[in-house]
């Protein structure tokens, strides 16, 4: 599938193992835990014993950002994989499973469609605030869509073609055809959309952060970071600025590996 | 008879490759000039060479001269419209989609001819008229059939008022009877001026007349006065593309088929409509084993929907089919598509392709090599996919596929007419040959009225 991959794509690659790298090498070997408070050290400069400087409770930030950035990318993947499977899967059966099933899965998009996703999301947040696994699932319901309706148009076409229609003939089950003749048609949009999907999924977990509606204190989370932070810009900006660096750099990587405009 | 083109040595390279050898040739006022030879014999690397299209990769050698003048390539695309103009192959390419077939006619004579407005579309109006579009004027290329689209292009293309005209395959993908309607059309165009046309359809050649050269590869191998060309061949590329027109194959035997042999399928009063129109009704006939049923008739007329009736691919909305041989696995019904690379994905090789059959079905792998080497495929085009294999090894192999699920009963849905005439002979005489040694019954489409007489048992005309 991924025989060759662009510079830029390999850039991007880079880019996430590298914070993917230091993310683990972080929560690994730091000596200091998220919510470990020193106030004799706030807002400090980074230093030989804190490399990237101390928050505004005299809190390891090397630490704190290493567990963010493990959280985002581990909402990020999650996402994604949960999302382009459903979403691919639902694509592929609307067009295969008949008319019936088109019109109800085409209704449930349209209702999703209908409400702006960042408001559905913020609308499960609230129900349950701070809880991970309902971020997960909310982002994850507003992303499938977009696999899904482009999944469902590559398909329509691949279904009608002569080649799948005289392999079906042929006696080849609807996995093989599936395998040879949907798989490679969609996998490329699908590569691309996941890409994206994944900066998605971590800008939106980030701005719930910020409106303090996502992960709660006293967890590290990016967007949670910048907020708490931001009153402290004057004094300490280097601390504001990792945050907002990681997430930049993180939907740079993810847009960088896309490669090409959906 | 003033000399309205003339070419001195033209040749067209890419990097140090010849691919088309230096040519000379003159085009007289009121006398057409065919180039007739197969794809890939650089017929239309000439013509575009003439106009000055070549890709930036090829590089040009030799003089074009346009009504006595030698022109640089600047200098006769500044001719492009006004005296000088070439009808595309396809006309759906060449067309806009969106915009109605009047206006795409009258913006030439708005643009390009500086006419005010309303004469522009009285103009367009009259052009139309003439070609028998009236009634069609305000639909959109979509809407019109293969042979209303080349018409309109024809108009649009000549309503610049030039009289020189490049016709390259003028008459792909149209049925018989379209065909001498296009070329009738196109020789009027050109009475002022002169018609250069490009084809593979010896049809048309002789149609046409005038001068004629042909080509294989880059080369020019013969030339002369059309008709005394086609009489009287001398080079046996050109007696080889004479043969190929079904014209001129040989009578089949009669009474190839056992009266015997038991009836695979029977149709009785069979009516299908599609979009509220009645295709066809009250059809009816019977099928036996490895008779070739040929089905006839203009495109739209419900050749191939028939065909994927009978493979209940498509419901019929009155009649009976029935099936007697009850023994035969779905699998043994089979069809082969009238584009050979869109019946295959591109995805793997055609080897793997071979083998995903070979273990669903279980069929013993050394029946594969002997008919490989009957259907002359070579054992390398396993290891490509369909998109770099040529159009008729890949029809072969379609039928290799077919042949290996001994069917019982083969629809072929035009399956040579994307075919060079060469090779469509040799396609077709094997899958007749096949069927008949297998005992399969054949359904064979066909928009040519001389293929179907020469190769099927039982014609049916729609």
């Amino acid at each position: 599938m991924k025989k060759t991959l662009r510079a830029s794509q390999l850039v991007g690659l880079g880019l996430l193992i590298g914070l993917l790298a230091f993310s683990v090498l972080g929560m690994a070997f730091s000596p200091y835990s998220i919510s470990q408070q020193d106030l004799n050290a706030v807002l400090d400069a980074p230093s030989s014993a804190h490399w990237l400087g101390t928050d505004h409770f005299g809190r390891s930030m090397l630490t704190r950002m290493a567990y963010a950035v493990g959280l985002s990318f581990a909402l990020g993947v999650l996402c994604v994989v949960t999302s382009s499977l459903l979403g691919t899967a639902l694509g592929v059966w609307a067009v295969w499973g008949g008319k019936r099933v088109d019109h109800v899965l085409g209704m449930m998009v349209n209702i999703l469609l209908a409400l702006p996703g960042l408001v559905v999301v913020l609308l499960f947040a609230a129900i349950v605030p701070g809880s991970f696994w309902i971020l997960y699932l909310a982002i994850s319901l507003v992303q499938w869509v977009e696999y899904f309706r482009v999944v469902r148009a590559i398909t329509q076409n691949v279904i009608q073609s002569p080649a799948r229609q005289s392999s079906e003939m042929m006696g080849f089950s609807r996995w093989y055809q599936f395998k040879r003749h949907i798989w490679p048609a969609i996998a490329p949009s699908v590569f691309t959309l996941a890409a994206f999907g994944g900066a998605n999924a971590i800008l939106t977990m980030a701005s719930l952060g910020f409106v303090y509606v996502g992960i709660q204190p006293p967890l590290a989370e990016l967007g949670l970071m910048t907020v708490e932070l931001f009153p402290f810009y004057s004094d300490a900006p280097w601390l504001l600025a990792q945050p907002l660096v990681v997430i930049a750099l993180m939907v740079f990587g993810f847009h960088l590996l896309a490669g090409k405009r959906v | 008879m003033s000399v309205l083109l003339k070419l001195t040595n033209v040749a067209v390279y890419v990097g140090d490759t010849c691919l088309l050898e230096p040519i000379s040739l003159e085009l007289r006022q009121g006398q057409p000039l065919t180039i007739l030879g197969q794809t890939g014999s650089g017929k239309s690397l000439l013509a575009q060479a003439i106009m000055g299209l070549l890709p930036d990769t090829l590089s040009f050698q030799g003089e074009v001269e346009v009504f006595g003048n030698v022109l640089s390539l600047e200098e006769r695309q500044a001719l492009w419209g006004r005296d000088l103009v070439m009808l595309p192959q396809e006309p759906w390419h060449a067309l806009d989609p969106l915009m109605k077939g009047i206006y795409q006619v009258s913006e030439v004579y708005q643009y390009v001819q500086g006419k005010p407005n309303h004469e522009a579309l009285a103009r367009a109006k009259q052009d139309l008229d003439d070609v028998g579009l009236a009634d069609s004027a305000h639909k959109r290329p979509g809407q019109l059939s293969g042979g209303m689209a080349q018409r309109l292009a024809i108009s649009a293309a000549t309503a610049g008022g030039a009289n020189v005209i490049l016709a390259d395959e003028p008459t792909k993908g149209l049925d018989v009877s379209r065909r001498d309607g296009i070329v009738r059309l196109l020789q009027s165009r050109s009475i002022a001026g002169s018609l250069l046309t490009i084809t593979h359809d010896v049809a048309i050649a002789r149609q046409l007349g005038g001068t004629l050269l042909v080509m294989k590869q880059g080369r020019l191998v013969e030339q002369g006065d059309a008709l005394e060309v086609l009489d009287n061949p001398q080079d046996s590329y050109t007696r080889e593309l004479i043969a190929a027109e079904p014209k001129s194959w040989t009578e089949k035997p009669l009474s190839s088929v056992d009266t015997s042999a038991e009836t695979v399928l029977l149709a009785e009063n069979l009516a299908i409509k599609r979009g509220g129109r009645t295709l066809f009704e009250d059809l009816s006939f019977s099928i036996k084993k490895g008779e070739v049923v040929g089905v006839v008739g203009d495109s739209g007329c419900g050749k191939s929907s028939l065909g994927d009736a009978l493979l209940s691919m498509l419901p019929v909305s009155a009649g009976n089919i029935t099936r007697f041989n009850n023994t035969a696995k779905p699998y043994q019904w089979l069809k082969l598509y009238q584009d050979p690379p869109s019946a295959f994905t591109a995805s793997v090789s055609l080897g793997t392709l071979l083998e995903d059959l070979v273990r669903l079905h279980n069929i013993p792998r050394e029946r594969i090599s002997p008919l490989m080497t009957r259907l002359n495929l070579p054992d390398a085009i396993l290891q490509r996919n369909c998109l770099n294999v040529s159009g008729g090894e890949l029809q072969r192999f379609a039928i290799l596929r077919a042949l290996l699920l001994d069917p019982v009963f083969l629809f072929a849905d035009e399956p040579t007419s994307r075919l060079d005439p060469i090779t469509a002979k040799d396609v077709t005489s094997l899958l007749v040959t096949l069927a008949r040694e297998t005992g399969c019954a054949v359904l064979m489409v066909s928009h040519d009225p001389d293929l179907v007489r020469k190769t099927c048992d039982q014609v049916i005309a729609l």
